[in-house]
């Protein structure tokens, strides 16, 4: 894996903690990057999937629970 | 181990709960037995965070007392047990594995806490955990929790003190808390049993959130029918978790025939590839072929969606966490260790389009994991990718985006499946790696089958002995 043009810079990484009100530090800063970045590529996949299929339902809560 | 009280420790939870009934074990002795070997070895392995000694043996003398009355006691009566820091425990610090809940002491115990104590155990202590049951800690607050078999690996995460103190017979048996293989984990990698149930079939009441649709608590025990005997326990509606089944919970182990003959079991192969390590396939194989021969039939299976299920697990799971982290992060960051600060810094940045793309794979991998299980009675695959990794990988810098993508996205398709699906699995060990480190076979079953899922595991346990060996700790 190596980077990409569409990586997220430090600085933009800053950028968007800071509109959240997250003062993400220097010594935060490189490895929540790599994070982020990691995060965003191991999710592309995802978008992938046909928008059809199960609903998502974000629980399975049993049916029989009713009494 | 030479201690001749060790036989007696690693005992069964159900044989000690046997002794004492027959009056053969005084629940003092017994509490006295699991409190000195806490004092003798738990100073290098670090699996409590809280150890209750007055309470437990307040708490034990009461127990004896109500046998020398001729009283006949809870199923676990006079058990010595010990929970992960995540569940409230009425007047004692509960800290959820985080200096930011240092001093916090709830008021009332938590409903799996309430329910074990109601059966008759008596709490020893609060178990070391990853801060805030995330995973990935690197600097834990109250010490580094260390494998019994080898004091240089992890133990696994999050109930990792679940998994060492269970392992190395601190207690009689544990709780854990498992969102996304955080009692399998630790089982597999200390050689424990432990067993993630359907969610919705035990109690959330009282336990530090991690993602509230994926949270179930379960034991960890030495034994499939310890696990059994504890799980039926838990189980079952409480009005304070309006989102417990309602189901009659059947009497687990009564389910332990050791009759496999006729199960149809599926070997997942995206679970046996997919990075998993050649002793840890290895190890799921041979014990495929165990089952095989106590007459389960046992075939391939393949789920295409799940090597989907690790990214799509962080999604949903470090969202919630970031959500609820929010006013800390921004008032108390240094109180974090780094890893979970930076985790849940970088889980609030990911689009809200991400979070919803994430919960349409949960639901297409639920799918493809109930359609199997509509198949097969059980899913076979590893616990863990391998065995367990050296503490000091946790500790290594991130200085890339790859070294990212394998250290927090690679390793984590195993336990997750079941965990976004929502389905039972028990996880037992299978075998041991070339270096002696314990590894860990999963069986799934399906939504409030835990009955089959022991069945199986139990047949499969007692068909082999790793579950017969002791880690080897010196005094």
């Amino acid at each position: 894996m190596t980077p990409s043009s569409t990586d997220l810079t430090e600085a933009q990484v800053r950028a968007l903690g800071a509109a959240l009100g997250l003062d993400i530090g220097p010594d935060d800063l490189i490895e929540v990057t790599h994070r982020l970045n990691a995060f965003l590529d191991a999710l592309v996949p995802l978008g992938e999937l046909p928008a059809s299929g199960p609903e998502p339902v974000p629980a399975p809560v049993d049916p029989d629970r009713a009494a | 181990m030479s201690d001749p009280g060790d036989d007696l420790a690693f005992l069964g939870a159900g044989a000690l709960a046997r002794m004492v009934r027959t009056r053969q074990l005084s629940p003092v002795d017994l509490v006295n037995l699991y409190l000195a070997r806490v004092e003798r070895l738990d100073g290098r392995l670090r699996a409590f965070i809280t150890v209750c000694a007055d309470e437990a043996r307040a708490a034990a003398r009461e127990a004896e007392r109500a046998v020398a009355r001729g009283g006949k006691g809870g199923p676990l009566h006079g058990l010595p047990f010990a929970v992960k820091d995540q569940f409230d425990t009425a007047g004692i610090r509960t800290t959820v594995g985080s200096r930011l809940l240092d001093g916090h002491v709830p008021a009332e115990d938590a409903t799996v806490v309430a329910r074990l104590k109601a059966a008759g155990a008596i709490l020893i202590g609060k178990l070391n955990m990853s801060e805030f049951a995330l995973g990935g800690t690197v600097r834990f607050p109250f010490g580094q929790p260390r494998n019994p078999w080898h004091l240089d690996h992890q133990p696994g995460g999050s109930s990792g003190g679940s998994g060492v103190a269970t392992a190395a017979a601190l207690a009689a048996f544990t709780l854990g808390e498992d969102t996304g293989g955080s009692i399998r984990g630790p089982a597999a990698y200390c050689g424990t049993v432990g067993v993630r149930a359907t969610w919705g079939l035990v109690s959330r009441h009282g336990s530090f959130g991690v993602s509230w649709s994926m949270d179930v608590a379960g034991p960890l025990t030495r034994t499939v029918e310890d696990s059994a005997l504890v799980l039926g326990l838990l189980a079952g509606p409480d009005p304070k978790d309006p989102l417990t089944s309602r189901r009659t919970v059947p009497d687990y182990r009564a389910a332990l025939t050791g009759d496999v003959r006729g199960l149809r079991i599926g070997l997942v192969a995206e679970l046996l590839d997919g990075g998993t390590q050649p002793e840890a396939r290895a190890a799921t194989e041979a014990a495929a072929r165990v089952l095989g021969k106590l007459g389960a039939a046992v075939e391939p299976v393949s789920l295409p969606a799940l090597p989907l299920a690790g990214a799509a697990f962080m999604a949903l799971c470090d969202s919630e966490g970031a959500a609820a982290h929010q006013r800390w992060l921004k008032e108390r960051p240094q109180d974090y260790d780094q890893a979970t600060r930076r985790r849940l810094y970088t889980a609030s940045l990911l689009p809200a389009a991400l979070y919803h793309q994430a919960a349409r794979a949960r639901a297409r991998i639920r799918h493809e994991v109930l359609d199997a299980l509509g198949r097969h009675d059980l899913l076979l695959s590893p616990t863990a990718a391998g065995p367990a990794p050296p503490i000091a990988v946790e500790e290594e810098p991130v200085t890339s985006k790859a070294i990212a993508a394998r250290r927090f996205f690679g390793h984590r398709s195993h336990g997750t499946p079941a965990s976004l699906a929502g389905v039972p699995v028990v996880a037992v060990p299978c075998g041991f790696s070339s270096g002696g480190l314990p590894l860990g076979l999963a069986l799934t079953g399906r939504p409030f089958d835990e009955a089959t899922v022991l069945r199986a595991a139990h047949a499969y346990e007692q068909a082999t002995d790793w579950h017969t060996r002791r880690p080897p700790l010196r005094p």
